[in-house]
C-alpha cells in the first residue's frame, strides 16, 4: 500500500497544487522572515559598530596626546581632563562593552528588542544602574518580529492544519471512504501513510526553501553548519508533532469542520495559552518588586551615604589600608570619596537587587521547567538558543559585563586613591572584554519534542485498536 | 460465496435487519428489492464489515466477515450508487491506484484492457476522472472489480440515475462478471433491471425479506404487483 500511497499521493499534491503552492509560500515566509531578521541585526551591529568607531576616534585623540605630553610637550586640553589622570581614562574612555551578533542571530529576534548590546562601565559608575534595557516600539512588543521563530512557531503549524486537518474526513464526505475501505486495507494505517507522506513532502519543502533562503542571505554554512542542523532538527520535529496531532485529530474527529475547529484549538492551547498562562502563574508565584519603590531606596541610600563622604573614606580606608598613602598632608579628592561612597552603597544595595533577581531567577526558572506544556515553547525556546537571542545569552551578557566593569574600577582604583598618575605603557595592560556565548545544545529539546509526539501517536494507536476500524469508516 | 445466517441489526429499539438469510452462489446475480429503509444497504454495509452485526453471521467466500474483514475484502469488489474516485486523476491511475492497494500490480497495458473490458471508450483514459459521466465512473468501479479478480460483488443501487443506455451497458456488464462466475448481491429499486440481470429476487421490507423468487419463476408484472402488495401499497389506487 505503501507504494501506491507513495506515487499517488504525490501525483495528488501536485495535481491540486498543494507543493507548488507550500513551496512558494514557505519560500515567502521563509524569505521576509530572515529579511526582517537580518535587518534587525544589521541594525544591532551597526549601533556597536558606531559606539566603537566612536570609542577609536577619541581613543586616537588621547594617545596623541599621551605622545605629546610623554614627550614634554604643552598640550590645549584642561588639566582635568589631561589622559594621565586615571579619571580621565576610566571615566571619559571606556571600552565598548558588546555583544555582538552571531551569525544565526537574524533566526530569532528573541530578547533583542528588549536589551542592549552594549554598554560602556565607566569608574565611578554604578552598576546597578546601568541600562541594559533598550528602548523599543510598544505595537513591536505587543505582535512581535516577523523573523524565522515567529513563522516557525505560528505560522508553521497554520499551515500544517491546513495541509492534514480532513485526510480522513475529506473522504468520507466526498464518498471515496467505503470505495477505499472495500479493499483489504487497514483504515487507521491508511491514514498513518498518507499523513506520513504529507509531513515527508512539507519537510522536503522547508529543506529546501529555507536552504535556498539562507544562499540568498548569504549564510556562511561552513562556519555554521551545526546551527543549521539543530535549526533544520527543531523545526522538523516540531512539523512532525503537528502532524502527530493533525493524525490523532483525524482518527477521533470524523467532520473536517470539526477537525479544522479542533486543531485550531490546538494551536490556539499550545501557542497562544500555555505561554501567557505559564507567564501569569510565574508573575503571580514571583511577583518582582515594585523597580519604582527600588529606585526610590536606592535614592535614600545614596543621599544618606553621600551626606557622611567624609566618614564613609575614612572607614573605607581602614578597610583598605592598601589604599592609603603615608602622605598626611594629602588631601582626598571628590572621586576618592564617591567611589568609597559606591561601595558602601553597593553593599547596602546588595539585598534589594538580589531580591530582584532571585524573583526574576525563580521566574525563569519556572518558565524553563514549564516549557515542555507546550511544544511552542520548547521551539521558541531553542531557536533563542541557536539565535544567542535568548533570555539566558543577555544573563550571561550582563553577568559578563558585570565582571568587567569591577575590573574596569579595580584596575583604576589604586591609581586613583593613590593618586598616581595613569601612564601610556599602562594603557596596554587596560581589561579587555569579549564576549563569549556559552555553548549551546538543542538537540534534548528535539529528542523530547519527538518523545512527546510518539507519545501522543501510542495513544492513538493503543486508544483507537484495530477493531475499532468499522468506526473509523461510519 | 455470500451466505447470511439470522443476520440482525438493530439500533436501539430499531431493526434495521432482522434474522436474514440469504445466500448467493458462484455465477449468480442476486437482487433485493425494496423500498428505502427496508435493510438493502445494511445488508451490505454489513457484508463489507463497515458495521457490525448485532446477531447472526455473515460469511464471504465461507470466511465470517467480521472476524477476517481484511481476507473476505480480497475477494470481494463493491460499487456505491456514487462511485466517487479521485477526480485529479485518470481511469488508469484511479485503476491503478485502487488495485495497487489490494495488492495487484498491473502494467499500463493490463490495465488499459481491463478498462476495455469494464466497457471504458479508450478516449476517456487519460482523461480526469472529474469530467466523466456517472456511467463513466462506474464502469471504472467494474474495472476495478475486474482487476481484483473479485469473487463477490456488492452493489449498491448502481443503476440509479443512470440513463437507459447505461443502465443497459452496466447490466450487460453484470453478466459477463455473472459468467465468469462472480458472485453478485445487488440493492436496487430498478424493477426492470432486476428482472433483466438476475438469477433470484428478494423484496426486503422493514429489515425482513418478505419474497424470494428465481427469476424464472416470475414475469416482470407479477413481481411488480408482489412489490407493490409487499410495500402495502394499493394497486387499484395506483
Amino acid at each position: 500500500m505503501l507504494k501506491y500511497n507513495f506515487k499517488y499521493e504525490w501525483l495528488l499534491l501536485i495535481r491540486k497544487r498543494w507543493i507548488q503552492v507550500l513551496t512558494i509560500l514557505l519560500f515567502i515566509l521563509f524569505g521576509f522572515a530572515v529579511y526582517n531578521g537580518t535587518q534587525k541585526v544589521d541594525a544591532r551591529n551597526a549601533s556597536i559598530s558606531s559606539a566603537i568607531n566612536e570609542f577609536k576616534m577619541e581613543e586616537k585623540k588621547m594617545l596623541v596626546q599621551f605622545d605629546s605630553i610623554e614627550k614634554g610637550f604643552k598640550v590645549n586640553t584642561s588639566s582635568w581632563l589631561l589622559p594621565t589622570r586615571p579619571i580621565v581614562i576610566g571615566n571619559l574612555h571606556p571600552r565598548v562593552v558588546n555583544m555582538p551578533a552571531k551569525s544565526t542571530a537574524f533566526i530569532s529576534t528573541g530578547q533583542s528588542d528588549m536589551f542592549a548590546h552594549y554598554v560602556q562601565p565607566i569608574v565611578t559608575g554604578d552598576d546597578s544602574t546601568m541600562n541594559f534595557k533598550e528602548m523599543t516600539s510598544p505595537v513591536q512588543l505587543l505582535f512581535g518580529s516577523f523573523d524565522l521563530t515567529f513563522v516557525t512557531v505560528y505560522l508553521l503549524p497554520l499551515l500544517i492544519i491546513a495541509f492534514s486537518f480532513n485526510i480522513l474526513a475529506s473522504e468520507r464526505e466526498s464518498g471515496s471512504l467505503k470505495l477505499l475501505a472495500s479493499q483489504p486495507i487497514n483504515i487507521r494505517t491508511w491514514v498513518l501513510q498518507k499523513l506520513g507522506l504529507r509531513f515527508f513532502w512539507l519537510v522536503i519543502a522547508i529543506i529546501i526553501t529555507l536552504s535556498l533562503v539562507f544562499i540568498v542571505f548569504g549564510f556562511d554554512f561552513k562556519t555554521s553548519l551545526t546551527s543549521f542542523m539543530a535549526l533544520l532538527s527543531i523545526i522538523i520535529t516540531y512539523t512532525l508533532f503537528w502532524f502527530v496531532l493533525a493524525f490523532a485529530t483525524n482518527i477521533w474527529i470524523k467532520s473536517s469542520a470539526k477537525n479544522a475547529i479542533t486543531l485550531i484549538g490546538f494551536w490556539i492551547l499550545f501557542v497562544l495559552l500555555s505561554p501567557s498562562l505559564i507567564n501569569q502563574i510565574s508573575n503571580t508565584l514571583y511577583p518582582i518588586p515594585s523597580r519604582i519603590l527600588m529606585l526610590n531606596e536606592m535614592r535614600s541610600i545614596k543621599a544618606e551615604a553621600t551626606k557622611k563622604q567624609d566618614e564613609i573614606l575614612d572607614n573605607f580606608l581602614r578597610d583598605h589600608p592598601e589604599y592609603a598613602t603615608n602622605d598626611s598632608t594629602q588631601v582626598r579628592g571628590f572621586y576618592q570619596k564617591y567611589m568609597a561612597t559606591q561601595q558602601l552603597i553597593q553593599d547596602e544595595l546588595k539585598p534589594l537587587l538580589s531580591e530582584f533577581d532571585s524573583q526574576i531567577n525563580n521566574q525563569h526558572k519556572l518558565v524553563n521547567a514549564s516549557i515542555w506544556l507546550s511544544p511552542a515553547l520548547i521551539v521558541q525556546n531553542s531557536l533563542n538558543r541557536i539565535a544567542g537571542t535568548s533570555t539566558e545569552d543577555y544573563q550571561d551578557f550582563k553577568r559578563q559585563s558585570l565582571t568587567f566593569s569591577k575590573e574596569w574600577r579595580n584596575f583604576f582604583k589604586p591609581m586613583m586613591f593613590k593618586d598616581e598618575k595613569f601612564k601610556k605603557s599602562d594603557y596596554k595592560n587596560l581589561p579587555k572584554f569579549e564576549f563569549s556565548y556559552a555553548n549551546v545544545n538543542t538537540y534534548g529539546k528535539t529528542l523530547g519534542l519527538v518523545i512527546l509526539s510518539s507519545l501522543i501517536l501510542f495513544l492513538v494507536l493503543v486508544l483507537k485498536p484495530r477493531k475499532n476500524q468499522i468506526e473509523l469508516i461510519s | 460465496m455470500i451466505f447470511t445466517n439470522n443476520l440482525t441489526k438493530s439500533y436501539g429499539n430499531l431493526t434495521a435487519l432482522d434474522n436474514l438469510n440469504l445466500e448467493v452462489k458462484e455465477g449468480e446475480i442476486y437482487c433485493l428489492l425494496g423500498a428505502n429503509g427496508a435493510g438493502k444497504t445494511t445488508t451490505i454495509n454489513l457484508l463489507l464489515g463497515f458495521m457490525k452485526p448485532t446477531s447472526g453471521n455473515a460469511f464471504i467466500n465461507q470466511l465470517d466477515v467480521v472476524e477476517h474483514s481484511k481476507q473476505t475484502k480480497q475477494y470481494l469488489a463493491y460499487i456505491p450508487e456514487n462511485l466517487m474516485l479521485y477526480p485529479s486523476l485518470n481511469a488508469i491511475e484511479n485503476l491503478d491506484y485502487f488495485s495497487g492497494i489490494a495488492n495487484k500490480n498491473f502494467n499500463k497495458k493490463t490495465l488499459e484492457s481491463i478498462l476495455t473490458e469494464a466497457g471504458l471508450q479508450a478516449s476517456a483514459f487519460y482523461k480526469p476522472v472529474s469530467k466523466y459521466s456517472k456511467g463513466m465512473r462506474q464502469k471504472v468501479g467494474v474495472a476495478i472489480a475486474l482487476a481484483k479478480d473479485a469473487k463477490v460483488l456488492l452493489l449498491d443501487e448502481p443503476t440509479s440515475g443512470l440513463d437507459p443506455k447505461a443502465s443497459f451497458e452496466f447490466g450487460r456488464l453484470l453478466q459477463k462478471l455473472r459468467q465468469k462466475g462472480v458472485a453478485t448481491l445487488m440493492a436496487t429499486h430498478d424493477l426492470f433491471r432486476a428482472k433483466e440481470v438476475a438469477t433470484t429476487i428478494g423484496i426486503m421490507k422493514d429489515g425482513q425479506l418478505k419474497q424470494q423468487w428465481s427469476v424464472d419463476d416470475i414475469t416482470l408484472s407479477d413481481l411488480e404487483k408482489n412489490y407493490l402488495e409487499t410495500m402495502s401499497y394499493n394497486t387499484i389506487e395506483l
